[in-house]
């Protein structure tokens, strides 16, 4: 229905229209993923200081009946990786307004995450001993669960913006909720690159 | 025929749907999103736990004038005090008063109509409210660090943590909001001093919060699985100690700088001198805090403690490295007064009072990373801390006292906010000289259960321990009086928009201001946009003006 001179006269009287918030999801989230990260990556720094101390001290750093396979944590930063290219692709597609493209997206993307949680359940289970075994494996078992918290949170994130582009609401320019998904989930596979390689490569 | 007709009104009224009325008392608390409240209530909330570890700090002191035995309380209730002090006074007190406080200024100061994350700001004060809660009852039952009752001490762990997330999330709310919702025109070279350390600050404390919580987490692993690897609830305070001496210590009171170079250029009716150079020392400053790296370190067998940075050349050089911004800022506020025409007003003095304790406390940290001292370990520590925590609170009561307007819709009484401030840094700078001189005695820092070992003259730490009792309980009562001044009822007449004569946005708006802060945003094309409009005699600072949501 076309806007009668009377809406006009009535609109004119009204506060202008709020500015758009520029970024403001985006520099939020690149400030709680830069946080969220400190956390694993400090119990990083714990473990790598520990271990250079007790290999320096002429010692072995794990315990002989621990037991870290290669093949989750590698099966692991793999899905990881792969699901960072996927929410690229969701990324790309909600910026050129390809919906079909960006749900199929972020449903890999979530379906991926996901993925990586066995795969670190299954490292644990393969680990030989509990949490209460040693320090090394009160530190293996929580900076992995610390990991795994953080990409909940990511997926969580992920899941949020996926169905309000499902709703219509981050189509092309209004993409920001989705940068910003994908931008904490970035720094989620970055960390744990350096878990992976600072657990499962160096062990 | 009759002809009815209503009142013109009441056909009106009568067409408009009836809105629900906007929530009163308790509900307008809980559902609010607005900064003001929320940043109220973080200011009046830490203000009260500041209190409690004043009066926790009192009994501290007092516990040390008889080093021969325990006399006020237990010898491991007052272990636990000893700790509670610092926790209450640093992550209950002055840093959640700085986050209320800048929650509800910083908005104002970028000409933001909120701040970036309402929602987020109001659940982490709620959160705060809560886990400070949940940890003082922790303590309460004998769970604090150095506590006897293991659940208890994991339920201190866990309150804390979420504390930290509370304290976290909020930062990153005011952060956001300076970095992306500033007002046309404002770069980020001209915001204001006291946003510009929130940036700085915050982002510090976004390092460092995680890292402390992070090594909490593993306590917490510990304490819930047998605590057989970092030494149960006695290992506890070593995880959190490095935050209560340089260089991490110097990041609560980076905010404080912003406060007072705000403060002093419009109480000497001139620009901030050099207001990038005091940009750049404040971003100095901040980037030294981050002391993470500076903590006491994990075992395999959890027997030994590595501090390898202790007296090592990033820490020493540091600990020297921070005296410089502090004396350049305060290099810069001397001549900044110097060339203005000065009005001793309240929130002058009291920005004063706040650099010169925070100044002491650089000074005296720059002594502790002396080895040849030796008085990290000693209450010369405990007076260091005191002066750059006190002085933080002095800084945040002059913030009060200069955005009352804004915050309460009121100026507070001068003479009793004055009185308080004096007797507040009076109090801790008694306090603060006394346990220095008494760590010049080797006076440990913590409390032993055997407090005479290593201390050389005893009587005389034992007087020097009275005095800081004393100048502790005149701290306090002035931080009384400060919050008796935010308590007492409004004058009648209502106060000026800025009556300060200042100099940034905020003091633009009505005070108090209205929902959504700004009817018209002004175009910054300046770091004091109101002074080049007041004083230089032109509207260079703030030219057009650009609607600004309602």
């Amino acid at each position: 229905m076309a806007a009668t001179s009377t809406d006009i006269e009535i609109f004119a009287g009204a506060p202008a229209a709020e500015p758009p918030r520029p970024r403001v999801l985006l520099v939020g989230s690149a400030l709680a993923s830069g946080a969220a990260a400190m956390v694993v990556l400090a119990l990083v720094a714990v473990y790598t200081r520990m271990r250079a101390d007790v290999i320096a001290g002429g010692e072995r750093w794990l315990p002989e009946d621990v037991n870290i396979q290669l093949s989750p944590g590698n099966m692991g930063m793999v899905t990881l990786l792969m699901s960072a290219v996927t929410v690229a692709w969701a990324v790309y597609s909600l910026r050129n307004d390809d919906r079909v493209h960006a749900y199929l997206a972020f449903g890999l993307s979530i379906l991926l995450g996901v993925a990586y949680i066995p795969t670190v359940v299954y490292g644990w289970q393969q680990f030989g001993v509990g949490v209460t075994s040693s320090t090394q494996a009160l530190l293996i078992f929580t900076i992995t669960g610390l990991h795994v918290a953080m990409a909940g949170a990511g997926l969580a994130f992920l899941a949020v913006m996926a169905f309000r582009a499902l709703g219509g609401q981050l189509t092309g320019r209004g993409a920001e909720g989705a940068n910003a998904a994908a931008l904490y989930w970035y720094v989620t596979i970055a960390v744990y690159g350096v878990v992976w390689y600072a657990i499962t490569i160096t062990k | 025929m009759t002809v009815t007709e209503a009142p013109h009104d009441v056909v009106e009224a009568a067409a408009v749907p009836a809105a629900s009325a906007p929530p009163t008392g308790l509900a307008a608390l809980v559902g609010s999103g607005d900064p003001r409240t929320i940043g109220r209530l973080f200011v009046g909330t830490s203000l009260l736990f500041l209190l409690m570890a004043g009066v926790v700090g009192i009994l501290v002191g007092f516990e040390r004038v008889d080093l021969s035995g325990f006399e006020v309380v237990d010898g491991d209730v007052a272990r636990q005090l000893f700790t509670l002090q610092s926790i209450a006074a640093v992550f209950l007190g002055v840093l959640p008063l700085v986050i209320g406080l800048a929650t509800a200024v910083v908005p104002l100061q970028v000409g933001a109509s909120t701040v970036a994350f309402p929602r987020a700001s109001a659940a982490a004060y709620w959160t705060f409210l809560a886990s400070g809660g949940v940890v003082l009852a922790a303590y309460a039952l004998d769970g604090g660090p150095f506590g006897a009752d293991g659940e208890a001490v994991a339920l201190f762990v866990a309150a804390f943590i979420a504390l930290l997330v509370a304290l976290a999330v909020a930062t990153v709310s005011v952060v956001t909001t300076v970095l992306t919702l500033r007002a046309p025109g404002m770069t980020l070279r001209r915001t204001p001093l006291f946003s510009w350390s929130m940036v700085v600050g915050g982002t510090v404390w976004l390092l460092t919060l995680p890292v402390l919580a992070a090594v909490l987490l593993l306590v917490y692993v510990d304490l819930l699985y047998g605590q057989q690897f970092l030494g149960g609830s006695d290992g506890v305070y070593d995880r959190i100690a490095w935050t209560f001496w340089q260089p991490t210590l110097y990041v609560v009171a980076v905010p404080a700088l912003g406060i007072i170079a705000d403060v002093v250029p419009v109480f000497a009716r001139r620009r901030h001198h050099r207001h990038t150079a005091a940009m750049a020392l404040i971003g100095l400053f901040g980037a030294m805090t981050f002391g993470a790296w500076a903590q006491i370190g994990f075992s395999v067998d959890g027997q030994s403690n590595p501090t390898d940075w202790l007296y090592d050349g990033v820490w020493i050089a540091v600990g020297f490295l921070a005296v410089v911004p502090v004396v350049g800022l305060l290099g810069l506020w001397a001549a900044t007064l110097g060339r203005g025409e000065v009005r001793l007003g309240t929130p002058l003095i009291l920005a004063l009072f706040a650099g010169l304790l925070i100044g002491g406390g650089v000074v005296a940290g720059a002594v502790t990373v002396i080895e040849e001292a030796d008085v990290l370990t000693t209450t010369w520590a405990s007076g260091q801390e005191l002066l750059v925590v006190a002085g933080t609170l002095v800084a945040g009561a002059a913030g009060l006292a200069f955005w009352a307007p804004k915050l309460y819709g009121k100026l507070l009484p001068d003479a009793l906010v004055r009185l308080g401030a004096t007797l507040l840094t009076l109090g801790a700078g008694v306090a603060a000289v006394t346990y220095g001189i008494a760590g010049l005695y080797n006076q440990p820092r913590s409390i032993a259960l055997d407090a005479t070992a290593g201390v050389s003259e005893i009587d005389t730490v034992e007087a020097l321990n009275l005095a800081a009792g004393i100048g502790l309980t005149v701290a306090v009562a002035g931080a009384l009086a400060v919050i008796a001044a935010l308590l007492k009822p409004a004058r009648r007449r209502a106060v000026a928009d800025d009556p300060w004569d200042a100099h940034t946005l905020e003091w633009t708006t009505t005070s108090p201001p209205p929902i959504g802060n700004f009817a018209t945003v002004p175009e910054v094309t300046s770091e004091a946009p109101l002074y080049d409009a007041r004083y230089a005699g032109t509207t260079a600072g703030a030219t057009g003006s650009t609607e600004a949501p309602a």
